[in-house]
């Protein structure tokens, strides 16, 4: 049953055997050993498992490996430096545990491509479907700002 | 959970990977629905049949002015298209507020129409505005209002080999829309209720009336009685007092009792009404 798919993953072009039923985010951990993208609710409400395909962010466990074929995927991993949105959760200290932190970095990447200037009813409205539960929000609308900030000074 | 994930390349190829005897053989588009129905156990195929590749996705207007949009085309592109916005304002504004951007980034329209959820948003606004589906089978295909999709719980008029191709939206023309929902939970929850309403207003008379709620029973329903009340009636608070307190059927859920919902209906009902009023302005 398992098959051979190819995507580029983080920049890099990889192949991978994955089973009909496989999720993009247990390929990701079984196939490839990264595991910025984590399983938490497991319904699409949480965030956790955030991943870029072709550009969009979707949620990995709902999201059937074999979809990825031919496409571009992006990771939490990518990258060897720290941009803006990273750097901007660091200073505000948005994290505690860490658990939801890589689907908050990637969603606010999206919200601010889209909203390079977000009030705070855009960042909560954007960002309603990553969960943290630690709750840091406070932290993380500050850090969402700060980035915004960040991006428009470089 | 073993299944055989088919992909194939034409229409004519996904309808016959269909099988018309063994509902265990599905159609899978974004999956953001079958996903979770798989991973509740409700749902066990023996064959998803993934409609990725059959290029059904994309919006245009037709020669009648009106939307035509692929069945797979995301919910987040409709949200998006300056087409929708500029000519049914009311479907992009429905979209901002359903479930998240991730899974409005995979969900489809099509899917979204044939999983026939009834707290789902956009069945009730499509009823309200007229808007058909195209369905493809064997046989050919075949047209019905978005409005008989629905025959009960996650059930549907569309045949196990038939597939839904296009949805088209006619002209909102002289009339405005608007839909309200209320969640009980947190803001991208299920609704408890949705109120649709399409208004055709002469002056301060309303012309023409379409209320259809979501959430309410187990399939979207249309207020007759509500719409035959508000016709060639000039809009005020007699009116709305009046339309507010039909009896409804409306069942309870997760998501509040009949009688909250009740509640609820007479409330939205009248915000939805204002709201489309003030669309029309």
């Amino acid at each position: 049953m398992r098959r051979s798919i190819q995507f580029r993953l983080n920049g890099e072009a990889v192949s991978a055997q994955v089973a009909p039923h496989e999720t993009l985010v247990e390929v990701l951990q079984d196939a490839f050993g990264l595991f910025g993208a984590r399983e938490s609710c497991g319904q699409g409400l949480c965030g956790c498992c955030t991943v870029v395909v072709n550009g969009r962010a979707v949620s990995g466990c709902l999201y059937l490996a074999s979809f990825a074929e031919g496409g571009e995927v992006s990771t939490i991993e990518a990258g060897s430096r720290l941009d803006a949105v990273q750097e901007a959760f660091i200073e505000c200290g948005s994290l505690q545990c860490g658990f939801c932190t890589p689907g908050f970095i990637l969603m606010t990447r999206q919200l601010l491509e889209e909203h390079p200037e977000p009030d705070d009813d855009t960042i909560r409205h954007y960002l309603s479907g990553n969960l943290c539960r630690c709750a840091a929000y406070p932290q993380i609308i500050e850090a969402v700002k700060l980035a915004a900030r960040k991006m428009r000074q470089t | 959970m073993p299944f055989e994930l088919a992909e194939p390349r034409s229409l004519r190829e996904a309808i016959a990977s269909l099988d018309a005897k063994d509902p265990s053989v599905r159609p899978i588009s974004g999956g953001t629905a079958l996903m979770l129905m798989m991973k509740a156990g409700v749902l066990r195929p023996s064959r998803l049949v993934s409609l990725g590749k059959l290029g059904l996705a994309g919006i245009r207007t037709g020669p009648g002015g009106e939307l035509r949009v692929g069945a797979m085309t995301s919910l987040r592109t409709i949200e998006k298209s300056e087409i929708v916005r500029k000519g049914w304002p009311v479907i992009a504004r429905t979209l901002r507020t359903l479930a998240n951007v991730r899974v409005r980034n995979v969900a489809t329209v099509g899917g979204h129409l044939a999983h026939a959820d009834p707290h789902m948003d956009l069945p009730p606004v499509l009823s309200a505005l007229g808007a058909r589906v195209t369905i493809a089978g064997a046989a050919g295909e075949r047209s019905i209002p978005v409005e008989e999709l629905g025959t009960g719980y996650l059930e549907t008029s569309i045949r196990l080999d038939e597939l839904i191709t296009l949805l088209e939206v006619p002209p909102l023309g002289g009339r405005s829309a608007a839909y309200l929902k209320c969640t009980t939970r947190s803001a991208d929850d299920w609704p408890a209720v949705g109120v649709a309403v399409s208004l055709d207003f002469q002056g301060d008379s309303i012309r023409e009336a379409s209320v259809v709620i979501g959430a309410a029973t187990d399939k979207p329903t249309r207020l007759a009685a509500v719409e035959r009340i508000l016709v060639g009636r000039k809009l005020d608070e007699n009116l709305l007092d009046e339309a507010a307190t039909q009896e409804l059927s409306v069942e309870g859920d997760l998501h509040g009792s009949a009688a909250y919902k009740k509640q609820l209906i007479r409330v939205y009902l009248r915000r939805a009404i204002h709201e489309a009023r003030a669309q029309s302005r």
